[in-house]
């Protein structure tokens, strides 16, 4: 039998599936679809903006503990979510990812998003930190002639308006591709080839001037991704630092791959297209269990039976709740109850952009100290449940930016929590 | 487990229509990032495009798709497979397909691609004459300009010992009698041009025990479905119901070895024709992928495994008709009991032949392109290599065409594993 079984394949679920896969457990994921990791900027932001605080947080960490009492940041305690991050860090440099941050990593990077505004990151990839908006040398954000996605004037007359120097110019389209039509995955995919890159490095080199960093759309590379920013850097003379894009985003489906593929060489199954339909409940001494989740197939329902089982399906946006017209507000697997106002009208508050956030964004499954879910009571719903990532209560992973943060945190703890559970638990069998 | 488990599915199953499956699009462009097709031809768009986005246009008032590329979309569903939300973004695309056919008629090649069991009857008494038309470098080069179907495409020949049918007549006295029976669902390629493969299915559900019943039945219908030909598509659907859903009734379960036509059974068949009545749903819930149901048997510890040493080099691609079923991927699980082989599992999205896509001259390179991450992946495993697997037909035709190694079902590797088959001469021993 699998020791864990994940549902969902978002930041969370992977994480969790990894840091279980490196204390020995078998893993399978099982999810409906690739999750978010696609549409982010592949940044991991860990915490930018307090609730109702006007300015951007400096040092994330510190900040933690003006948040709200269960806020998942706060279960786990600032140390160990630091400490999570460090991890990953590492983890995700093994897999061929290089994540920096500030030298102190403690402090957020402002580095400019897709439209030139300035985001509190903790890490981002390597070649995002050039962007870095407190560095003085001026820069040149080069588009792509018929690229959809990605507009360099947009982003350098709002980095102008926020006193960096910064000047918008373009690269014909020949010059990153053959073909018409092209997404940025593709594009991506079609620099790794050394001959298109080279007709690139040609391009940039006649718009520059002496001085100059240059920003591009993050499509500068996929497999090859280091060696394609090595090779512009060296022909160009300059440095070159990617700004994240609209969907479909480069970044983020890098880092997707890089977990992917950490996964496969630990022998973690990533099942897509399984949507969990299901499952099975046993009544042990120590209270109700996870007997088995059902994924939807091609005809009847396919059981997984494990020993343990991780909530990662996100919440609102990931697609982990679900609503009706009348207001209810529920988990789509185990119908975990949840803090979300079960009444329309408090969904939201009048201003769509209100810095305190939106109470529907801030509810989720409430959890005990060890990440499993409770009920209304404060009873552990299942004993061999925990949740992750935006299903959790008490935090608004948007508005504070702390997606990623809380995805890799409790992750990790998650799995930390599991493996001691499934020890505890084979000492009992083997002393009874 | 402990005594009481209760039952708890915590919402019943909701199998969306694929229309309206279109509204649960929030536009991230997963799809595109890994439709192998759009990848490497400007020709199509792309899932999105093509699929949730144009079929806003596509209402039933709006007589003509806004979308001709649609026509591009090889239907190997790796969309629906990364598609956070659910989107039935193939079916769409084989809908609009079929709105085309209906606008404007169908071309006489894909009217002969689909009907792959009528091609197989007429060429199974005299298979040397017949392959011999079919694949003499004059006649390829005739049907490529007459008809279009391109010249250097992997046709299959017909199998010069008899079909899977007279096989299974000759050999009836000899056939195991049990208790427990299986309805054995062989498809058109196994019936006329590999029934090497139906035997080995035989051979391996005999040896576990299993009675194997071949009652009389039709083509699937999926070669039509994905040339947009609904209405002969329905009509075979309607007869294999016919013949086959009173066994699925009786709990005999219906097990197939072509991965494609189990699919089509079981899902794409009724859902893309709207076919939910009570037999098409007893067949859908009774159907079986070989190696699903030799995985069931598995885990419930009832599958033979008394294997013999196989040292076996084997790059595994478990095709997207395959995937598509959802089910994991089964053959990897019961292969890799087999002491000797060296499993390596290919994660390709498509080998690019995509049922009959890769036949039409206009799509053959396109086919060829995408299957390119596949045929590197074996290239890659290529030393000390006999044999790749693959579950599907076509896919393991066009695999043997791009990289010259030759490739087996996984039903024979089993078949061989057990000691009843050869992979060489593939002939039960
Ligand atoms: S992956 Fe699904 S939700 Fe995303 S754009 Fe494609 S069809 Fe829409
Ligand atoms: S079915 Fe395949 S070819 Fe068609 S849109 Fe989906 S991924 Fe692309």
């Amino acid at each position: 039998m699998l020791d864990l079984l994940v549902i969902g394949a978002g930041l969370s679920g992977l994480t969790t599936a990894l840091a279980a896969a490196e204390a020995g457990l078998t893993v399978r994921i099982v999810a409906k679809g690739l999750g978010a990791l696609h549409w982010s900027a592949g940044t991991i932001d860990v915490l930018g903006y307090l609730p109702g605080a006007p300015f951007a947080v400096e040092e994330p960490f510190a900040a933690i503990a003006q948040l709200p009492e269960r806020h998942p940041y706060r279960i786990l305690g600032a140390e160990r979510v630091a400490a999570s991050l460090r991890r990953f860090q590492t983890l995700i440099a093994q897999a061929g990812l290089d994540y920096t941050g500030a030298p102190d990593l403690a402090r957020n990077q402002l580095l400019p998003s897709a439209v030139g505004a300035m985001r509190p990151i903790f890490l981002a990839p390597a070649a995002q930190q050039h962007g870095d908006t407190q560095a003085s040398a001026p820069m040149l954000i080069v588009g792509v002639a018929g690229l959809r996605d990605f507009y360099p004037e947009l982003v350098a007359e709002n980095l102008a308006k926020q006193g960096i120097h910064a000047r918008a110019a373009f690269v014909p389209w020949e010059s990153v591709a053959d073909q018409r039509d092209r997404n940025n995955m593709q594009l991506a995919i079609g620099l790794d080839d050394p001959a298109q890159r080279r007709k690139l490095a040609q391009a940039l080199k006649g718009l520059m001037r002496p001085g100059e960093r240059i920003g591009m759309p993050a499509i500068l590379g996929m497999a090859d991704h280091a060696a394609v920013m090595a090779e512009l850097e060296a022909a160009t003379g300059a440095t070159l630092f990617e700004v994240p894009t609209l969907p479909p985003s480069v970044p983020g489906a890098r880092l997707h791959a890089a977990l992917r593929n950490a996964l496969r060489a630990r022998a973690v199954r990533l099942e897509s297209n399984m949507e969990a339909i299901g499952f099975g409940v046993d009544e042990g001494p120590q209270g109700a269990h996870v007997a088995w989740v059902e994924t939807a197939t091609s005809a009847r329902p396919l059981r997984h039976q494990a020993r343990a089982y991780v909530l990662a399906t996100g919440g609102v946006l990931g697609g982990g709740f679900t609503s009706d017209p009348t207001g209810r507000f529920w988990e789509r697997i185990f119908d975990l109850p949840l803090t979300v106002p079960q009444d329309r009208r408090a969904w939201f508050r009048p201003a769509f952009l209100d810095t305190a956030g939106q109470p529907v964004f801030h509810g989720g499954v409430a959890v005990d100290d060890h990440l499993q879910p409770l009920d209304g009571a404060g009873s552990r719903v299942f004993a061999n449940l925990w949740a992750v990532g935006g299903a959790l209560a008490d935090a608004d992973p948007i508005m504070e930016r702390s997606m990623e943060g809380i995805a890799i945190a409790t992750g990790m703890v998650a799995a930390a929590h599991v493996a001691a559970s499934l020890r505890t638990r084979a000492a009992t069998v083997a002393a009874a | 487990m402990a005594s009481n488990t209760i039952e708890a599915s915590a919402f019943p199953i909701a199998w969306e229509s694929v229309d309206h499956s279109l509204d649960e699009c929030i536009k991230c462009n997963i799809c595109t990032m890994y439709c192998p097709v759009s990848a490497v031809t400007d020709l199509f768009a792309g899932p999105k495009y093509s699929g949730p986005q144009a079929d806003r246009f596509r209402a039933s008032d709006q007589p003509h798709s806004p979308d001709h590329g649609v026509d591009y979309c090889s239907g190997c569903r790796v969309c629906n497979d990364v598609c956070p939300t659910g989107v039935k973004i193939a079916e769409i695309n084989a809908r609009a397909r079929a709105q085309i056919v209906q606008d404007r008629g169908m071309p006489l090649r894909n009217r002969l691609l689909g009907r792959n069991e009528l091609m197989g009857k007429a060429g199974q008494y005299t298979p040397r004459i017949a392959n011999f038309a079919l694949h003499n470098p004059l006649s390829r080069v005739l049907a490529e300009k007459l008809v279009g179907i391109a010249r250097k495409a992997p046709l299959p020949r017909w199998s010069l010992t008899g079909s899977f049918g007279q096989w299974m007549q000759r050999t009836r006295t000899r056939r195991l009698r049990s208790d427990k029976k299986v309805v054995y669902f062989h498809g058109c390629a196994t019936m006329y041009y590999e029934p090497f493969i139906g035997k080995a299915a035989v051979a391996v559900l005999e040896h576990n025990g299993f009675e194997v019943i071949v009652p009389p039945q039709n083509c699937c219908g999926l070669p039509m479905l994905s040339n947009g030909e609904f209405k002969a598509a329905a009509g075979y659907h309607r007869s294999n119901v016919a013949r086959l859903a009173g066994f699925a009734r009786a709990g005999l379960p219906v097990v197939g070895t072509s991965t494609s036509c189990t699919l089509t059974l079981k899902e794409e068949a009724p859902e893309l024709l709207d076919m939910h009545d009570a037999g098409s749903t007893a067949l859908k819930q009774g159907t079986w992928d070989i190696f699903e149901f030799l995985a069931d048997l598995d885990a419930r510890g009832e599958l033979r495994t008394d294997f013999r040493t196989l040292p076996l080099n084997l790059p595994y691609h478990a095709p997207c008709q395959q995937r598509a079923h959802r089910v994991g991927k089964p053959a990897l699980q019961i292969l890799s009991q087999v002491p000797g082989i060296t499993l390596h599992e290919s994660h390709a999205r498509c080998c690019g032949i995509a049922g009959t896509y890769g036949y039409k001259v206009e799509k053959y390179q396109i086919g060829m392109d995408v299957g390119e991450e596949l045929f590197q992946f074996v290239r890659e495993h290529a030393a000390g290599t006999e044999f790749t697997a693959c579950d599907t037909e076509t896919c393991r035709w066009q695999l043997e065409h791009a990289t010259g190694i030759a490739s087996r079902h996984p039903i024979e590797i089993l078949a061989a594993a057990y000691g009843l088959y050869n992979l060489e001469t593939r002939e039960l021993t």
